[in-house]
């Protein structure tokens, strides 16, 4: 009876196999004991036994019901525990919580993607999404920054897509090292470099809070209405379930009436981009 | 609505009578109801030894009703509450502030199963104020000092006589109940209206008490437009206690805690608390001691009023009292009244 569901239980997930994308970034590939399907944009909280519960967007497509993935930065005291289990580990899952990406406003336009780090995660899911029903839309852009070279996650994938049609990647590094030979600087200086046709546009920035300020102050000077910037906000999202009240932004439970907003919806609320 | 709540609907019994019905009730229920002590009047798990040491229409025991329903700390994933219970006394401040934790924890999209057993398991007999303390202002956010709705029974004690009036069919059943082992009749006409004449003089005097002070409609205009010098000056005396949110009837936020063999923990918790809003990366838009003092009043009279339909502060005046720093929300809100 859906009414008795425990909402706090987690349902177990076998760790299958542990992916490092860069020094400080790794990939949790998980086999969850019962099918699980969430929409592009909707976020997990998962359970490190006993340790703690921390919310992530799954990097995974949302086509794939048996299998999920979560790409997670060493930032904090969960992460630092997830880094070290090892592949045939039990993690719990609760969810998927929230609203995620409205992929089918995006049919017949450009997608023009900001994102910076780890926040390459939850856009890689909608990229597996949007690549599923590319002959619905005009073109998609991905515009992705991080630190160095070595922190650019999902080499194969970028590689994978610069050779999809309609898509395109740009990348930019803080700090370059030798071999770079693509762009310096911060994320939004990929945007100068973009043609793209914003009346028949919607963009997506998900990335560190500075980035997502900028990203979408640089988004507004481009031309895009408020309703037309996706915005995957970041809070400290306990329950998920719109009760515990830590992820508060204004008059939203980011958990269940986020992460993702138009810029129009939070852009009154306090406290945005910290 | 039911016609149960559209005629007055008024039984009493004599005072030792109803004792002696609670005494055969412990065999079914868990029964709290305020007690004195030398501190405080305070919610108790009563015994037979407190039947006659029960407190009637008194205002709000020192703890709020919401910890009933929400206790400081439980396992969510192991326990499951199903004890049936009656709470005698509680005054209607509290059961307002019920309302809001309704909203939250039977929101229909993920329905919270222990507290939603706890409230179908409880019945709730709200005893009206005969009396009113120095912080009470409910009649100013609109609540009444007596309640009409969400409790199952409305309860008075009128000399010899406990006069109980139903507002549910919860409260009708459990009359019902009674009347099988206690001789009930129905409250005359002259009891009802001495009733009446005593809610009336006590609304009039919060209302006396309080004038001048803004009502629910002011509280959001005049937080929204409050300049940082305001929260700076009211949170000087603040030390981050969380007593005003431990302490309020509508205050729900919580923290889950994992335990092994992924048990969940649930222990109530507070935005006055250092690091409420911290996330792993560090950032925390409510570190500042000011940001979190006002994140609590944006919180009840600005934004959760933008979002549900019950009241985020029902006026009982507990936060006023638990402060240990003597800061007055209403003192405030008159500055900027």
């Amino acid at each position: 009876m859906a009414e008795t569901k425990n909402i706090y239980k987690p349902i177990r997930a076998k760790l299958l196999d542990v992916i490092a994308e860069s020094p400080t970034i790794k990939t949790f590939i998980m086999e969850p004991e019962e099918d699980f399907t969430f929409k592009t944009g909707e976020f997990i909280e998962l359970t490190v036994d006993g340790i703690g519960e921390a919310p992530f967007t799954p990097s995974s497509s949302p086509l794939e019901t048996k299998k999920i993935e979560v790409t997670v930065m060493k930032t904090g005291y969960v992460t630092e525990y997830l880094h070290q289990m090892k592949p045939g580990e039990t993690l719990g899952i609760r969810g998927p919580f929230g609203r995620g990406y409205p992929v089918e406003r995006f049919y017949d336009k450009e997608v023009l993607i900001l994102g910076g780090g780890c926040g390459f995660a939850p856009i890689r899911s909608l990229l597996y999404n949007l690549a599923a029903i590319s002959d619905k839309l005009r073109k998609v852009t991905l515009c992705y920054g991080s630190k160095t070279p070595d922190e650019c996650i999902y080499k194969p994938y970028v590689d994978e897509l610069r050779n999809t049609p309609k898509f395109e990647v740009l990348r930019t590094v803080d700090e370059p090292n030798e071999s770079w030979s693509e762009s310096v600087g911060v994320a939004t200086v990929l945007l100068d470099q973009v043609k793209v046709d914003i009346k028949n546009s919607v963009a997506v920035c998900c990335g560190p809070p500075i980035m997502m300020k900028f990203g979408t102050m640089k988004f507004l000077e481009m031309g895009y209405p408020e309703n037309d910037i996706y915005l995957s906000m970041e809070k400290n999202m306990s329950c998920g379930l719109g009760k515990c009240g830590h992820c508060m932004m204004g008059k939203y439970f980011v958990c269940k009436e986020g992460p993702v907003f138009t810029y129009d919806e939070i852009k009154d609320q306090p406290d945005i981009w910290s | 609505m039911n016609d149960v709540t559209d005629m007055k609907n008024y039984y009493s019994l004599l005072n030792s009578d109803w004792n002696s019905a609670l005494e055969q009730l412990f065999g079914d229920y868990l029964i709290y109801a305020p007690i004195k002590t030398e501190e405080s009047i305070d919610f108790e798990l009563i015994q037979n030894e407190d039947i006659q040491e029960i407190i009637y229409n008194v205002p709000k025991p020192t703890t709020p009703l919401k910890t009933f329903f929400l206790p400081i700390k439980e396992n969510l994933t192991s326990e499951t509450p199903d004890s049936k219970r009656i709470i005698i006394g509680t005054p209607n401040c509290d059961i307002h502030g019920l309302q809001i934790l309704d909203e939250i924890y039977l929101d229909k999209d993920y329905v919270d199963y222990a507290y939603k057993t706890r409230r179908e398991n409880t019945i709730l007999i709200s005893s009206s104020c005969f009396e009113t303390l120095e912080h009470c202002h409910c009649m100013t956010y609109g609540v009444k000092p007596f309640s009409t709705e969400v409790a199952d029974i409305s309860l008075s004690h009128l000399d010899k006589k406990i006069h109980l009036e139903v507002l549910s069919e919860k409260g009708e059943k459990f009359i019902n109940e009674l009347k099988n082992i206690a001789s009930v009749s129905n409250s005359a006409e002259s009891e009802i209206k001495d009733i009446e004449l005593k809610h009336s003089k006590i609304e009039n005097e919060v209302i006396a008490n309080n004038t001048g002070l803004p009502d629910y409609k002011k509280t959001g205009k005049i937080v929204s437009k409050a300049e940082d010098k305001t929260w700076i000056k009211y949170s000087t005396n603040c030390v981050s206690c969380g007593a005003c949110a431990t302490i309020c009837p509508t205050c729900t936020c919580f923290l889950l805690i994992d335990k092994p063999n992924f048990e969940k923990v649930r222990q109530l918790d507070a935005c006055q608390y250092p690091g409420f809003e911290r996330v792993a990366g560090g950032e925390d838009a409510l570190g500042e001691l000011p940001k979190r003092f006002k994140n609590r009043y944006f919180c009840k009279y600005v934004w959760k009023p933008q979002k549900f339909k019950s009241l985020v502060c029902t006026g009982c005046g507990r936060c006023i009292e638990a402060c240990i720093g003597k800061i007055n929300k209403n003192e405030l809100f008159r500055e900027l009244a």
